[in-house]
């Protein structure tokens, strides 16, 4: 930094950064604290994923039934899950986490979640092809295969992309919150 | 597997991206995922957490794992905004030159020479580049004229990098490579961002941009500018001072879940110092002019995309271009007007695609000085196209056949078809071999049909060459074979190989004609030589590219590659030409080596750096040489960053390109800092 023309032009960066430095920085006060696990907040998501989806009028269920948050394949959340579930109902219903042994438990799910790996990708999305199941994965092509939400990471942050038509093909309905927070919403396949 | 109409951005102006080309999409599967490796900690504290609120948490992530190799069937490379914003790089050039096989070079501090597998050239002649659906190549030079196309660096989302034709979806001009530059979508730009800094070559930056919502209107406004210095004269001359400011807009408005229109514009104005070398019929003859030459220009685009329950959409686009250019040899006034529509459908098994397009154009070239000028000055082309596309699964997932053609039809020079075929077989979802075969042309410009430019040969005697042009010449014709192959090794580790072999017909030549005297009573008798341009040369150009993409840890990625390109020209016996052969060859770099590196440290720093070797260029004089960009950034929190970016660390300056008519002229090393404030 010895050239001539940086020290002409230091002073203006200087007070370029003296400016910025001065205004106000919202985000030291918020919750930036604690770096998370991105999984700890993918747990997260998927509870808050219930609130803003419509199930169709005939499988809304009985009230105060549980309603199952689904992983088919690897379990990447662990006590995550669990913990960010416990105590949580939506509309009376009891959110409760269940790991499924194979594809074909899948259709007792409200929410499934679905390991990134292809086979387990084509299992899961071909048993719950016509029901009213909102399906979620990191799997990178997921909405291409027909999945409805796919987790992305967007510079350290879990962002993600929702298909619609896939979602209301079997009759479930986003609300425009989550349609407004996705990061893309694709109204195609 | 599809990798049709897929990306995220399909249905927000990813024009060509998502539904002229979409093999390209399938490129969205190069994201890296993630895999989780260790056991979660109570995750109480986000339990009252909103979506929104989850969203901006900062997440720590496992080791990353590509869980599968890109199924494009192209040699494909995306420069993605983190790479941009990493690499520090301050223009749509600098930010090229992270692309594998992209040759980067910069003439002065105002221009630069881009080539993609070979023909590097001021203008990049046989490359097309696209920002947000538009074309900004020009029918005046058949090039691009870098130095006016920018945008806020930050709302990049990513640039597509296609090396190899790319015809049959793109159309004229696709012929060496792609280039595909795709803003984000303004949902994605909510907020205030300012920026600025500077030193060294970048004396002064900033910028500043806000973004909101509006009911079901996205929209972004933002503003930039900068001053540049010259760079390094041994003759002192530093005319190359620049200085540009741009402002632009974008709106998309989403009324219903089938449609989407977006629109768009930019407009901008430069001062940009440049030398030129003017040549007279009196005394002096010949001279230098370093003047400043005033460069503006704007566009507006409107797009609407609508997409059917069952998976069928069309697009539909449309812009205006102005070009106003005042230089001390040329001036060039240009509107442009385009339309293109896309439509696609599923049709038994497969995925059709057929599209549509128009572009007009209207220029004036008005003469500056008496040696230089067009004939006629006033001038308008159309150029009128039309493709279709039809992808068919063969054996499921795990071969693919995309065929199509596109007819093209331009006035100087009439109908051209550039068909294409392309195999993609990928035996697991860990390793994919593809091959294509490809039509491409570029059709003529106004330089090879209406140019006469007189130029000094010798003072004494007093000779001329006699440059016109020929309303005969006609495109230039590429065939490219080309082949790939990409494989997922480790968790860690990925390669991607392409060769290819392209035959050229038709290039461009400089045929010589007989010389006479011209003897007109009073003034000095004088010798002309004339030359034409014609289709004398022809040739092939091989090559490959290894693209290796190493993550040894979670906090560090190394993204090395190299580039082999071995050009092989020839002269047609029938052709004059004698100089063109050894320029072409002598001006793309035989061998390229880049080696990036993106290491995140403690404490919110990240360092990042590249080096990059590249072989001599013997037609501009310029010697092999390697340098180094570094960068170091530091986020204190969210809203902050603060950066100081180093460019061409290794030594004081060097070449990389000739092209102004002094002494070449040396690229600094460089300094500066910056800082960026987002909301």
């Amino acid at each position: 930094m010895k050239s001539a023309s940086v020290k002409r032009f230091a002073p203006c960066v200087a007070a370029l950064l003296a400016g910025i430095l001065a205004l106000p920085l919202p985000g030291q006060n918020s919750k930036q604290a604690a770096k998370f696990n991105e999984y700890q907040v993918k747990a997260a998501y998927l509870k808050n994923f219930v609130q803003f989806v419509d199930w169709p009028a005939d499988s809304a269920g009985a009230p105060n039934e549980p309603y199952p948050i689904c992983v088919l394949g690897a379990d990447p959340f662990g006590a995550a899950l669990d913990g960010a579930l416990s105590g949580e109902s939506v509309n009376h219903h009891p959110l409760i986490p269940r790991r499924l042994a194979n594809a074909k438990q899948a259709t007792s799910c409200r929410v499934l979640y679905i390991s990134s790996d292809e086979a387990e990708v084509r299992r899961g999305l071909s048993a719950v092809e016509n029901a009213s199941i909102l399906t979620v994965s990191d799997y990178p092509e997921f909405l291409d295969r027909g999945g409805m939400i796919q987790f992305v990471i967007d510079n350290n942050h879990v962002r993600f992309e929702i298909s619609l038509i896939a979602a209301r093909k079997v009759g479930l309905t986003l609300s425009s919150e989550l349609l407004k927070i996705a990061r893309s919403v694709r109204m195609n396949q | 597997m599809s990798w049709r109409i897929a990306a995220p951005v399909a249905e927000f102006g990813c024009f060509r991206s998502a539904f002229q080309f979409p093999w390209v999409v399938g490129v969205c599967a190069m994201q890296i995922f993630l895999v989780p490796i260790f056991a979660q900690e109570t995750s109480g504290g986000l339990k009252g957490l909103s979506l929104q609120q989850l969203g901006e948490i900062e997440v720590t992530t496992a080791t990353k794992q590509p869980v599968q190799v890109n199924r494009t069937p192209a040699a494909i490379y995306v420069i993605t905004q983190e790479d941009i914003r990493r690499s520090g790089a301050t223009s749509l050039p600098e930010a090229l030159r992270l692309a594998p096989g992209v040759d980067v070079a910069r003439i002065d501090s105002v221009k630069w020479s881009i080539g993609i597998r070979g023909f590097g050239s001021r203008l990049s002649r046989a490359v097309l580049v696209l920002i947000d659906g538009r074309t900004v190549y020009s029918p005046l030079f058949h090039g691009v004229y870098w130095e006016v196309q920018d945008t806020m660096m930050e709302d990049i989302e990513r640039i597509e990098v296609i090396r190899g034709p790319g015809g049959t979806i793109w159309g004229a001009n696709a012929v060496d490579g792609v280039i595909n530059i795709i803003t984000k979508r303004a949902k994605d730009t909510h907020g205030a961002l300012i920026a600025g800094g500077g030193g060294g070559t970048n004396q002064a930056f900033g910028e500043a941009r806000y973004g909101g919502q509006a009911g079901d209107v996205n929209y972004r406004v933002y503003g930039k500018g900068f001053d540049r210095g010259p760079e390094e004269h041994t003759d002192n001359s530093n005319f190359d001072d620049w200085r540009r400011e741009q402002a632009g807009f974008r709106t998309d408005w989403t009324p219903d879940n089938h449609d989407s229109v977006t629109v768009q514009g930019d407009i901008y104005k430069s001062s940009m110092g440049e030398s030129n070398r003017i040549f007279s019929l009196t005394a002096p003859f010949s001279y230098i002019s370093n003047q400043v030459a005033e460069l503006s220009g704007g566009n507006v685009i409107a797009s609407w995309d609508r997409t059917e329950d069952d998976g069928s959409g069309f697009h539909l686009q449309t812009y205006f271009d102005r070009v106003n250019r005042s230089q001390s040899t040329q001036a060039e006034y240009r509107d442009t007007f385009d339309f293109d529509f896309v439509h696609h459908f599923k049709l038994l098994r497969t995925q059709f695609t057929w599209g549509v397009g128009a572009r007009i154009s209207l220029g004036f070239v008005p003469q500056i000085v008496p040696t230089y000028f067009f004939n006629p000055n006033r001038r308008t082309d159309q150029l009128y196209s039309f493709f279709v596309q039809d992808e068919i699964p063969i054996v499921g997932d795990k071969l693919h056949l995309t065929i199509g053609s596109k007819v093209l039809h331009s006035a100087f020079a009439g109908f051209d078809v550039e068909p294409s075929a392309r195999l993609l077989w990928a035996p697991s979802g860990k390793t994919s071999f593809w091959a294509a075969a490809t039509r491409a042309v570029r059709t003529p410009s106004d330089i090879e049909e209406d140019l006469t430019q007189i130029s000094l040969r010798n003072t004494s005697p007093l000779a001329y060459t006699l440059a016109s042009s020929d309303p005969n010449f006609q495109s230039e014709v590429l065939l490219g074979y080309e082949a790939g192959y990409r494989r997922l090794i480790s968790k860690q580790f990925s390669l991607d190989f392409t060769s290819f072999r392209n035959y050229y017909s038709r290039l461009s030549s400089v045929e010589v004609g007989q010389p006479f005297l011209v003897d007109s009573s009073g003034s000095v008798p004088y010798m002309v030589y004339p030359v034409t341009n014609g289709n004398g040369v022809k040739g092939t150009t091989t090559g490959f590219e290894i693209i290796p993409n190493w993550k040894p840890a979670s906090w560090w990625r190394v993204q090395p590659s190299y580039s082999y390109l071995h050009m092989d020209l020839s002269t047609l016996a029938t052709s004059t030409d004698r100089g063109t052969v050894a320029s072409l060859e002598g001006s793309s770099p035989q061998h390229q080596v880049m080696i990036q590196s993106y290491l995140d440290l403690p404490k919110k720093f990240e360092f990042s750096q590249t080096y990059r070797y590249v072989s001599s260029l013997p037609a501009q004089s310029v010697g092999a040489y390697h340098t180094v960009d570094a960068r170091v950034a530091w986020h204190p929190n969210r809203h902050l960053e603060f950066a100081v970016t180093g460019q061409n660390l290794l030594q004081p300056h060097h070449y990389e390109f000739g092209g102004d008519p002094g002494p070449l002229v040396g690229i600094r090393r460089n300094f500066f800092a910056s800082v960026t404030w987002r909301q």
